[in-house]
């Protein structure tokens, strides 16, 4: 199962960062969204290099060997 | 994927969530609570000469049937009490009040307690939703700037 990691700041006004990791590609997304419909509305969103690699998939590789 | 947001609240509570939030809030910045009596005595018999300012909490919605008394709460601090409640709105509304004191400070001391309501409200909600999907909070702190930090696990199936 993978694993799944969130930073969350609550500043003392309220408003919250979140720092999601441990997704592959645009697959956080739905992530942020489950946030979002607990806090509130999302103000911003910035990227991090794991954004763009991409995203995970089983990959099988057979090899025959003579 | 990894990315940083930054999320701001949206309030939607029915008042006793919301003032446990207000409770919470109020008793870390060295607020006391001011029981229902002696709220209605303080709304009544307000001193003359308090300057007062009003504020309201953006984005925010206290929900409440239509039937239920009117809510408010009052904190005090020195020589100063802040009262919540709801607004026609149906927003939280801030009263501000204290005997020389200027608006501007007064507004600072709102505000600074209402961001901390608003925190302790996302805290509370933040605790409750996670724990009912299964989020595991392995760590969390309040650092010197008063900021709640969470360290947040999950396992995907």
């Amino acid at each position: 199962m993978p694993q799944r990691e969130f930073d969350i700041t609550i500043g003392p006004d309220g408003k919250v960062q979140l720092h999601v990791s441990g997704y592959k590609g645009q697959s956080c997304l739905e992530a942020v969204k489950v946030f979002q419909q607990i806090i509130g509305e999302l103000q911003s969103q910035q990227p991090t290099c794991e954004f763009y690699e991409p995203e995970e998939e089983v990959q099988t590789r057979i090899e025959n060997r003579q | 994927m990894s990315s940083v947001c930054i999320l701001t609240p949206v309030v939607v509570a029915a008042w006793p969530a919301f003032s446990a939030a207000v409770f919470a809030a109020a008793t870390s910045l060295g607020f006391t609570i001011l029981d229902q009596t002696s709220s209605a005595i303080y709304g009544s018999t307000q001193a003359k000469g308090s300057t007062e300012v009003e504020l309201e909490i953006a984005q925010s919605e206290l929900v409440t049937d239509s039937l239920a008394r009117q809510e408010q709460l009052c904190v005090t601090r020195e020589d100063v009490t802040v009262t919540f409640s709801r607004d026609a709105r149906g927003r939280a509304a801030i009263c501000v009040s204290g005997t020389g004191r200027s608006k501007d400070e007064l507004r600072a001391i709102g505000e600074e307690l209402s961001g901390r309501v608003v925190q302790q409200y996302v805290y509370r909600r933040l605790m409750e939703e996670m724990s009912a999907r299964q989020f595991l909070v392995v760590d969390q702190e309040t650092d010197e700037n008063h900021a709640i930090r969470l360290k947040v696990r999950h396992w995907e199936n």
